[in-house]
C-alpha cells in the first residue's frame, strides 16, 4: 500500500504493508531510530509519537492508518545544534539517564506544553503517566518539564 | 510473537457506513471475519500473543475516520456519541463536560493519554470485557447502543447487551454506530472511582460508575455500573432497587452491603482476589451513597 504522510513537517511517501506498526515503519524504511521500542504493547510509552498533535503509542498504530496524517517524532523537536527547550532542560536538569524512555517522555511533554503552557506538577505527572522510566524516579523529569515550560513562557513574553 | 504476520493483512476503507455494512454482510455470509479497526489498542496487543497465522488473515477495514461513526450531539434530551469517539475526544467535548461529566472523569482513567487518544467507546463495547471502564459508565447512564447491519438499524439497551464473559447480543454482522443516553439535569450528582494497581495505565481491580437525581432526600434516578466483579459489567439490580425504594437517609450500611453481595460475583485473577474485590465493591457503593446523602 502506498502511504503519504507528513513526517516532522515534511511530506513523505512509503510503500508498506498497511498493518505494519508505525514504530517499525519509522525505525525501518523511514530511517528514524529516535523512537524506541520498550514493551511493544502500549504500556511503557517509550515509542510515543504525536499523531495529528496527540500522543500515541507507535507500537499500536498501523502505518496504513497514517495516510494523510502528521507524525512528529523526537527528531522533529529540535536538532543537535538547536535543541528544543524541552530537550535542553532534560539535559540541564538531569531528566535523562539511560535514554530509552527519553524520546517518549519528550514527546508526551511536548503534547502537554502545546496545550497547557503553565502546568502544575499533578498535570505534568498525569501527562507523563503513560511513560515509564526505570532510572531517574521521575522527579527530575517533572522538574525538566516545568523548567521548559518556564523557558517557553519567558520566550513567548519576550 | 507473531508480529511478522502483520505483513500479510490487507486493509481497506469504505466510503460510507452502508458500504461498510455491505462488505461485512457479504463476508459474514461466506463465513469470513472482518476486523473493524478504530484505535486498535486491544487488537494490536492480541496479535503479539496470537499463534502464527496458517490461513488467509481476516480483512481489516480502517474505520478510524469514518464520519458516520464520529461526532457528539445533544438533541432534546438525548446525547448521542459516535462509536468512533476516542476517550480524549470525550474529555475535550464541551457538551459531554456539561451534560455527562462522569464520562469525562472515567475517560481520564482509561490507560494513559496515549491510550485515550486511540481507544474508542465503540471498541470498548465491542470487546465487551467486564473490565471495561467505558462500558460500566454507559451502564450507569442506562445508555442505548445503536447498531447497524445490511439488515437495518436497531437499538440495544445496555441492560440487554452483555450475556456472558465477552459475549453480547450484538450479531457478528452488526456494527456499533453510536451510543445514546438521557443525561440527568446539569449539576446532578455523579460518581466515578477506579481502584487499580496504579493511578494510570492500570486495568481496574474494581471501578464504580454512578449517576443519580436526588429530590427531597430520595433518589428518583439511580444508575450504576461496576467493573471486574462479575462475568459481565455489573448493573447491580438489587442495589438499584434498594436505593430507589426509600429515603437515602434511611438506608443502612448493612442493607447496602447485603445488596452489593447479591449483585457481584467476583473471582480471583491476575489483578486481584475475589475477597478484596467484594470488600472494595461494598466500600465504593457505601462511598457513593454517602455522597448522595445516606448516613453510612
Amino acid at each position: 500500500m502506498k502511504i503519504s504522510l507528513t513526517l516532522n513537517g515534511a511530506p513523505r511517501e512509503l510503500d508498506s504493508a498497511p498493518l505494519v506498526r508505525l514504530l517499525d515503519a519509522l525505525r525501518g524504511p523511514l530511517g528514524l531510530t529516535g523512537t524506541k521500542e520498550g514493551c511493544g504493547e502500549g504500556e511503557c510509552g517509550s515509542c510515543t509519537v504525536l499523531l495529528d498533535g496527540d500522543p500515541v503509542n507507535a507500537c499500536l498504530v498501523p502505518i496504513g492508518q497514517c495516510e494523510g496524517r502528521a507524525i512528529t517524532t523526537v527528531e522533529g523537536l529540535g536538532e543537535m545544534a538547536h535543541l528544543s527547550p524541552l530537550q535542553r532542560c532534560f539535559i540541564d536538569e538531569g531528566g535523562a539517564q539511560c535514554g530509552i524512555c527519553t524520546p517518549g517522555m519528550l514527546i508526551s511533554a511536548e503534547a502537554l506544553l502545546r496545550r497547557v503552557p503553565d502546568p502544575d506538577e499533578p498535570t505534568i505527572r498525569e501527562a507523563l503517566a503513560g511513560n515509564l522510566c526505570r532510572c531517574t524516579g521521575y522527579q527530575r523529569i517533572v522538574e525538566s518539564v516545568r523548567r521548559a515550560a518556564e523557558l517557553l513562557r519567558e520566550g513567548a513574553a519576550r | 510473537m507473531s508480529l511478522a504476520d502483520l505483513h500479510f493483512f490487507k486493509m481497506t476503507r469504505e466510503p460510507s457506513l452502508d458500504a461498510l455494512c455491505a462488505v461485512v454482510a457479504e463476508r459474514h455470509a461466506q463465513g469470513l471475519a472482518t476486523i473493524l479497526y478504530a484505535g486498535g489498542t486491544d487488537w494490536m496487543v492480541e496479535q503479539e500473543m496470537r499463534a502464527p497465522l496458517h490461513d488467509e488473515p481476516p480483512l481489516v477495514v480502517d474505520i478510524g475516520r469514518m464520519g458516520e461513526l464520529r461526532g457528539i450531539s445533544l438533541a432534546g434530551d438525548s446525547l448521542r456519541i459516535g462509536a468512533g469517539t476516542t476517550y480524549l475526544e470525550l474529555e475535550r467535548s464541551a457538551v459531554v463536560q456539561a451534560r455527562a461529566p462522569m464520562l469525562v472523569r472515567m475517560a481520564k482513567d482509561v490507560g494513559a493519554v496515549q491510550i485515550q487518544a486511540r481507544g474508542t467507546l465503540g471498541g470498548n463495547l465491542a470487546t465487551a470485557s467486564p473490565a471495561a471502564d467505558g462500558v460500566a459508565a454507559l451502564a450507569a447512564y442506562d445508555a442505548t447502543i445503536v447498531v447497524k447491519s445490511a439488515r437495518g438499524e436497531r437499538r440495544i439497551a445496555m441492560a440487554d447487551l452483555q450475556t456472558g464473559y465477552k459475549k453480547s447480543t450484538r450479531a457478528a454482522d452488526e456494527i456499533i454506530v453510536a451510543v445514546e443516553l438521557a443525561p440527568p439535569p446539569e449539576g446532578s450528582p455523579w460518581y466515578w472511582r477506579k481502584v487499580g494497581a496504579r493511578r494510570a495505565q492500570a486495568i481496574s481491580k474494581v471501578a464504580l460508575a454512578g449517576v443519580a437525581v436526588v429530590e427531597n432526600g430520595t433518589a428518583t434516578r439511580f444508575g450504576v455500573g461496576m467493573v471486574s466483579v462479575a462475568p459481565v459489567t455489573a448493573r447491580m439490580a438489587t442495589t438499584r432497587a434498594l436505593v430507589l425504594g426509600k429515603a437515602l437517609a434511611e438506608i443502612t450500611a448493612e442493607e447496602i452491603d447485603h445488596a452489593v453481595d447479591q449483585d457481584v460475583t467476583p473471582i480471583d485473577d491476575v489483578r486481584s482476589t475475589g475477597e478484596y474485590r467484594s470488600h472494595v465493591a461494598r466500600a465504593l457503593t457505601r462511598d457513593l451513597l454517602r455522597q448522595l446523602g445516606a448516613r453510612v
